[in-house]
């Protein structure tokens, strides 16, 4: 029994000191400040932290403004999913466009599109519409990019057996082609669904409008120290979530890899 | 079976560059086309979409202006030293991390993880640290810098060919030794898309910075353009500041590119 | 097949050597792993020496512990028992005076060749003008003069192999420790490569290590020959060859090279055949 117990937490080893690192940072920003090193003005309390989850969470509806930040990322990213995967599959039908657009999308990609959300601001107003472009229009190329990737990357083999069952070309790209192609374009999706949360939290902290980056902006300017850490990691914590949730959900469509 | 590849393709080749760069003029037209009339439609506000003379000549007053260049340099400084510092770090923690399997099952999963999330919002906690100057600017575009260029750096300690460690340890070298003439170079190639990738977050880092408190840099300029509802200098700040991102994303694209074809079995 | 043995074909056990000038003596050692199914032993006992200028192969079935011996005596892989000393000073990590051609591909492919070989002057800190000019000799001595400036991608894998041998010989070592060296390679490019390396060991009076599961290229280019039984790794006999230097691949064709072929796969087959149930075991 015991020899299993050594055993399992050897195996375990590594992630436990990962664990007991972060942990041990903590307790030791804890005690730096409490005995004066570090200035308890500018970095709270990690325990003074932790107390305040429970009264930002109860006073500033911390709910409410969870499901604000969701509701506009869901609106973005559904505008992802729809308008990346219909690009995609049009760039993949029309050769020439494709072969002429690529290395625009490509740049596209890299660009820093979330600076352009003073623009937005002006087209849009300071709302909640903003703000899910913002995220809508940044997530976008990943999307139309993996979606092209997929649908290209389709083995021969598995066009040649569709033809073999003499498929019409509808039937061969919505019964072959597309389903092939899934696994690649959720991975697009993953990149693009997450670009498009941190662009809608960062925008709303950035107008001050929304949800929970606007919650973060209010706590900050009202000089909530402990309330702004708060919430800052509650915001990191749910993009974590986040995260998960998506590659659990990829990982279900790909068994095999 | 080696037939089966025509099937897939529309006929490859069938589009010679000539008839690309035709297709390409030709939506560029029509966009810009399709734009000079909606702005001259007078559908939209007033100057939500200026006519393109407008735009072109507020870029060109821009670019005429020494005070442009002044806040270019500024944010150029500020995106070098959150390169610097924040690629520095990643470097090294990659290293470290990716270097031992120990610390890769400890931690690569924190950076990992963490790494797609908003970095925006520790602005307030950069200000209370490092002022209202450059500094927080620079602490938002170095944090925001280190995920990608750390996580490459793991990546490409591990898929390092573990002889080639072997033949340093077997002539000897020192730890700085094996880090500089071994680890580093053979760590090139997935490095360099990890900086191509740090610098674009940390240009997005340094800028949102600018946009939201600051009086100088690329940045105050684009929310000043808001702020004085100057759409035409808008448009023109947002048109310069993405072909300079580009420009050193191809750069850094290129450096990727020599490595690589350097190192591409030919035999 | 002709059985009586030719008189010059001595056998020995012991670490004892010829000329008495034992430079790399391995001496009584002992390598065990720790597997899930219980400590396996690797090597079990070894000893034998090498003397100054001497060339000599160890050969074994696949899985007999010679690359264990090798990273060991290399200084690569610790913690076993017995001692492995270079003129009498104890092997504890990579030795200065031991010289290691590793198996698998090792030119580093963002240096071009003359970089690639310069790499162990370079360590040393010797400056740049004399270490190209020493690096380029040895370039030379393998046959690559005008590659100089190319990478590896563009060489085929006998030219990389030879660019690693080059540059372990720019390391100057006093004994050359080689695993396999030439193991991906074809039979034809082996034997050509064979000769270099006998030319190059020859000119150089260079104490060499080979290791190989190849038994006419270990009668080709040593003077000894130490047979390895399969796990645990002892050995099981050592052979002298009694073959003409110099010598050149054309030492394959002669009645002697033969029989000590022979006389070595007689000593290996039963190993061999070990190891081949063994792994057929563990594939069921």
């Amino acid at each position: 029994m015991a020899k299993d117990l050594r055993l399992r937490s050897l195996r375990f080893g590594p992630e436990l000191t990962g664990a007991a690192t972060l942990i041990g940072l903590f307790v030791l920003i804890e005690i730096l400040i409490r005995i004066g090193v570090i200035n308890g003005y500018i970095v709270p309390l990690p325990s003074a932290v932790l107390a305040s989850f429970g009264r930002v969470i109860a006073e500033e509806g911390v709910l409410q403004r969870f499901l604000v930040t969701m509701g506009e990322a869901l609106i973005a990213g559904v505008l992802v999913t729809i308008v990346g995967v219909s690009l995609g599959v049009l760039l993949y039908k029309i050769t020439i466009l494709r072969r002429a657009t690529e290395t625009w999308i490509a740049a596209f990609a890299a660009a820093p599109i979330v600076l352009a959300y003073p623009l937005f601001l002006v087209i849009f107003g300071r709302s909640a519409l903003t703000i899910s472009m913002m995220g809508f229009v940044s997530g976008l190329a990943p999307v139309i990019l993996k979606t092209l990737e997929g649908l290209l990357g389709v083995r021969p083999t598995l066009i040649n057996v569709g033809r073999s069952f003499n498929l019409t070309p509808a039937q061969q790209f919505w019964k072959v082609q597309f389903p092939a192609a899934v696994p690649a374009i959720f991975v697009g999706l993953r990149l693009g669904l997450i670009v498009a949360l941190i662009n809608v939290v960062g925008v709303e902290f950035l107008i001050n409008f929304g949800g929970l980056g606007q919650l973060i902006n209010e706590l900050a300017e009202r000089y909530d120290l402990p309330g702004t850490y708060a919430a800052i990691c509650f915001v990191i914590l749910i993009s974590v979530c986040f995260f998960i949730v998506l590659e659990r959900v990829e990982k279900w469509l790909r068994p095999a890899s | 079976m080696a037939q089966t590849g025509i099937l897939t393709r529309p006929a490859v080749g069938a589009a010679p560059q000539s008839t690309l760069t035709l297709v390409r003029a030709a939506i560029i037209v029509v966009l810009l086309a399709a734009w000079e009339l909606l702005a001259r439609s007078g559908l939209l506000f007033q100057d939500v979409v200026p006519p393109l003379f407008n735009i072109l000549s507020a870029m060109g007053r821009l670019l005429m202006e020494v005070s442009f260049y002044q806040n270019l340099w500024v944010t150029a400084v500020e995106v070098f030293f959150a390169l610097a510092i924040g690629g520095l770090a990643g470097i090294v923690v990659g290293i470290l991390v990716g270097g031992s399997p120990f610390l890769t099952r400890a931690y690569e999963s924190y950076l990992y993880y963490l790494g797609p999330t908003p970095k925006i919002i520790f602005f307030p906690i950069m200000i209370m640290w490092f002022g209202v100057g450059s500094g927080s600017k620079i602490a938002m575009g170095a944090l925001s810098c280190f995920f990608p260029v750390a996580l490459s750096a793991t990546a490409g300690m591990q898929q390092i060919d573990k002889v080639l460690i072997r033949v340093g340890r077997s002539f000897r070298a020192s730890t700085i030794q094996m880090v500089t003439k071994i680890y580093l170079p053979a760590m090139l190639i997935p490095m360099v898309n990890g900086l191509r990738l740090g610098f674009g977050v940390a240009i997005i880092g340094v800028l949102l910075a600018e946009t939201k408190l600051s009086n100088q840099g690329l940045g105050y300029l684009i929310i000043q353009s808001y702020t004085q509802f100057n759409m035409p200098q808008m448009y023109a700040m947002l048109i310069i500041v993405f072909i300079l991102a580009a420009v050193v994303n191809a750069a850094f694209g290129r450096l990727g590119d020599r490595s690589v074809s350097r190192q591409k079995r030919t035999t | 097949m002709d059985t009586a043995s030719p008189p010059s074909l001595r056998t020995s056990q012991n670490p004892e050597t010829k000329t008495g000038k034992p430079l790399l003596v391995i001496d009584d050692v002992v390598k065990q792993f720790a597997t899930p199914e219980g400590p396996v032993v690797a090597v079990d006992h070894m000893s034998f020496a090498v003397e100054q200028g001497e060339f000599v192969a160890i050969i074994g079935p696949s899985g007999c512990g010679k690359s264990t011996l090798f990273n060991i005596v290399g200084g690569l892989l610790g913690g076993y028992e017995g001692n492995v000393t270079v003129a009498g000073e104890r092997v504890s990590g990579p030795h200065p005076a031991i010289g290691m051609v590793f198996q698998e591909e090792s030119t580093f492919p963002w240096r071009t060749v003359l970089d690639n070989v310069a790499f162990p002057l370079e360590i040393q800190g010797v400056p740049k003008a004399e270490r190209f000019e020493r690096a380029r000799h040895f370039i030379a001595m393998v046959g690559l003069n005008g590659f100089e400036r190319r990478y590896p991608a563009e060489l085929s894998g006998g030219m990389r192999q030879r660019v690693s041998i080059a540059r372990t010989l720019a390391f100057e070592p006093k004994i050359l420790l080689m695993d396999e060296p030439f193991g991906a390679l074809d039979e034809q490019t082996r034997l050509l490569l064979g000769d270099k390396v006998l030319q190059i060991q020859q000119e150089l009076k260079q104490t060499t290590l080979l290791i190989t599961h190849s038994i006419t290229e270990a009668v080709q280019l040593s003077d000894r020959v130490v047979v390895m039984t399969y796990r645990p790794g002892r050995v099981k006999r050592i052979i002298d060859l009694d073959l003409p230097r110099p010598r050149s691949s054309e030492v394959v064709s002669s009645e002697a090279f033969g029989r000590y072929v022979a006389e070595i796969w007689g000593d290996l087959r039963e190993e061999a055949s070990r190891g081949m149930h063994d792994s057929e075991a563990q594939s069921r």
